[in-house]
């Protein structure tokens, strides 16, 4: 059952892909999208330049973030959990826009750097607030609690320094407005974290059994622990420093991934990042084509699909 | 005793001399006419029709400082009777969704039915904030009591931030460009002018006598739900009318000046410190605090990036999401 779920999983990807280079303000046929990638085509400009980077850049980044969700929710094992419900998105969020507002000359392809150095304080700061023995709810109130305080923070720095509409929403909600290769091209390096966080994946498995049990298999489970959360850490933090922090997904994906493929994390950590990735293909599809011209930040989509989802979730929080 | 009901009343008169004096700053301060404090008080009774710094203070300033008393008064009141029928100490109707969904229902109907006009948007404020009211305390499971505090709160933050969501949507689908929508939910007194004060003050006048008239009960619901109902309180009726309430004086608040969020979290928990545990002090001293509260941050709010000005709510959100971490921490949840 398990991996029969994968090729519909990719072909739905695929096929937003597709939709996501066809769709828009100006709505493009399929034969001529392969033509528009070429220099000289009346869709050059459209395809080439303003969709393709935009639409990989959904795809990378909603792989990430639903990675860097799975991380959070395996090795902290509470359901409510997940970068952006703990603030630590708003962290590297509130880290990116401070410096973009304090050093308007400087250079932005640090702003993953940045980020980077937000989100880790802001994980510090929970783990400073809550220590490693809360309750779930506590865990996710605290979270919620640091997260409105950098949203607030990074409102009001917004307000004192305006910035074009479009930008303020970026770094308020999340949003792909406007993203292009030059930060695809930031992104890059990142996705060398992929790759470790695969290979986290079977003692992640065990680490379910409990510590103990965890232990005596030879896993080293605080060793784990802090190499997969500096890892989603890290994941979170480039996502934010190119697309603002986008709510919801890293909670949402996983925990629908599991319903799809169960808890295996060979199986489960891959199948979430395709999970992700289809989320934020579809939010950002449905957020241009909504009313073109006018687009919708991306964020404000994930946030209409995973707020009620994290509300059925807390019900059935015990 | 009569020692404690001096005090009471002398913590009443120094903080509605702290109210006076952060109004009268607040008539005078950061204007770009200059404007003596002399002046603030020459408008007052004594209006000199030929100074145009009378003027201001006459026309703008007044409005504002009377508008940011109703509004932090409203709002604070609101909190206490949401912390009391909640027993909840993290109850505010900026963390339980009810200002996201007054602002929700305000955005939709100015944008979708723009005829309804102010009385149709406070109305509009009203419903919405108790549509996500009424979310809120089903999924949080206030109903049941007992120790779902947390729950209460995540449901209110789900709440909010789906209702922020969709309103931010209706905004930008709305208005081709989307600029003011970040000053609006914020929460600005910047538009607070006489014509606001009219449609605000009989509103606000039922609501914070409704709220001192309830106070009394909200005393015996401390005691538990059970002992309430022991001595002849009548729980629905209480959550009920106490909710009408809190709607009622958040929704004309909100209509007004936008969404200003953590007074009602904030000024609850010092008049508590001010006055101790009865509703019928509390209350009254949280509404004065609150309209302090509202007008400071108004007055600072001017002042940051002189001569533009930030929105009040971005400055009382900065001061409050802190205490908000404060006091998730500080109880046991």
């Amino acid at each position: 059952m398990a991996t029969r779920s994968l090729p519909f999983l990719i072909l739905a990807m695929i096929g937003l892909l597709i939709a996501n280079l066809m769709f828009g303000a100006v709505s493009i046929p399929f034969k001529q999208i392969l033509a528009g990638l070429q220099t000289g085509n009346e869709h050059y400009f459209t395809i080439h330049e303003y969709r393709l980077p935009r639409t990989i850049l959904a795809m990378l980044v909603g792989a990430m973030m639903a990675l860097a969700g799975a991380l959070v929710q395996g090795v902290i094992r509470n359901p409510l959990a997940s970068p952006d419900v703990l603030g630590v998105s708003h962290g590297a969020g509130l880290a990116a826009v401070f410096y973009m507002t304090f050093f308007p000359n400087a250079d932005i392809s640090w702003l993953p750097a940045v980020a980077l150095v937000g989100s880790l304080v802001a994980a510090l700061m929970l783990w400073w607030l809550c220590g490693s023995h809360s309750s779930t709810i506590k865990l996710a109130i605290t979270g919620v609690a640091l997260a409105a305080l950098y949203a607030s923070c990074i409102d009001f720095l917004m307000l004192v320094k305006p910035l074009e509409i479009n930008n303020a929403l970026l770094w308020l909600t999340g949003s792909l407005w406007g993203r292009g290769w030059n930060q695809l091209a930031m992104l890059l390096p990142w996705l060398l974290l992929i790759p470790f966080a695969l290979w986290l994946a079977k003692p992640l498995n065990l680490i379910h059994l409990g510590d103990d049990s965890a232990i005596s298999l030879g896993i080293k489970a605080n060793k784990l622990r802090l190499a997969s959360l500096a890892i989603a850490v890290g994941l979170t933090a480039s996502c934010v420093a190119i697309c603002g922090p986008i709510g919801f997904l890293g909670l949402v994906a996983p925990h629908l991934t599991r319903k799809l493929v169960g808890g295996r994390h060979q199986i489960l950590l891959p199948a979430t990042m395709l999970v992700g990735a289809i989320l934020l293909l579809l939010a950002d599809l449905v957020a241009r084509t909504i009313d073109p011209p006018i687009e919708l930040p991306a964020g404000i989509m994930t946030a209409i699909i995973g707020a009620p989802y994290f509300l059925w979730l807390l019900l059935r929080t015990k | 005793m009569i020692s404690l009901r001096f005090s009471f009343f002398a913590q009443c008169l120094l903080l509605l001399l702290l109210l006076f004096a952060c109004s009268w700053i607040s008539l005078f301060s950061w204007s770009v006419i200059t404007v003596t404090p002399a002046d603030a008080l020459h408008a007052l009774y004594n209006m000199n029709q030929d100074s145009i710094a009378q003027h201001i203070v006459h026309d703008l300033r007044l409005p504002r400082v009377l508008v940011g008393i109703m509004v932090g008064a409203n709002l604070a009141a609101a909190g206490v009777i949401m912390q009391g029928l909640t027993q909840n100490p993290l109850a505010s109707p900026s963390v339980l969704g009810i200002n996201a969904g007054a602002a929700l229902g305000m955005a939709s109907v100015s944008t979708i039915a723009p005829w309804f006009g102010l009385l149709g948007s406070s109305i509009a404020a009203i419903i919405g904030g108790g549509i996500a009211w009424a979310f809120v305390m089903l999924l949080g499971s206030a109903w049941r009591g007992g120790n779902e505090h947390g729950r209460l709160v995540l449901a209110g933050v789900a709440i909010s931030a789906l209702c922020a969501a969709l309103t931010k949507a209706v905004i930008i689908i709305a208005e081709d460009q989307a600029a003011g929508v970040l000053t609006w939910l914020a929460g600005s007194l910047t538009d607070a002018r006489w014509q606001t004060f009219d449609s605000l003050w009989p509103v606000c006048l039922i609501g914070l006598l409704g709220a001192m008239l309830i106070a009394p009960t909200l005393n015996l619901l401390q005691l538990g739900d059970d002992n309430a109902r022991n001595l002849g309180v009548s729980l629905m009726w209480v959550k009920l009318g106490g909710s009408f309430l809190v709607l009622l004086l958040v929704g004309s608040a909100i209509s007004s000046v936008g969404a200003i969020g953590f007074v009602g979290l904030l000024v609850p928990h010092m008049a508590r410190m001010l006055a101790g545990q009865d509703h019928r002090k509390f209350l009254p001293i949280a509404m004065i605090l609150g309209a302090c509260l509202v007008v400071l941050s108004d007055t600072v709010s001017r002042g940051i990036i002189y001569p533009a000005e930030t929105p009040a709510g971005a400055i009382l959100a900065l001061i409050g999401a802190p205490f908000f971490i404060y006091l998730v921490r500080k109880r046991t949840l």
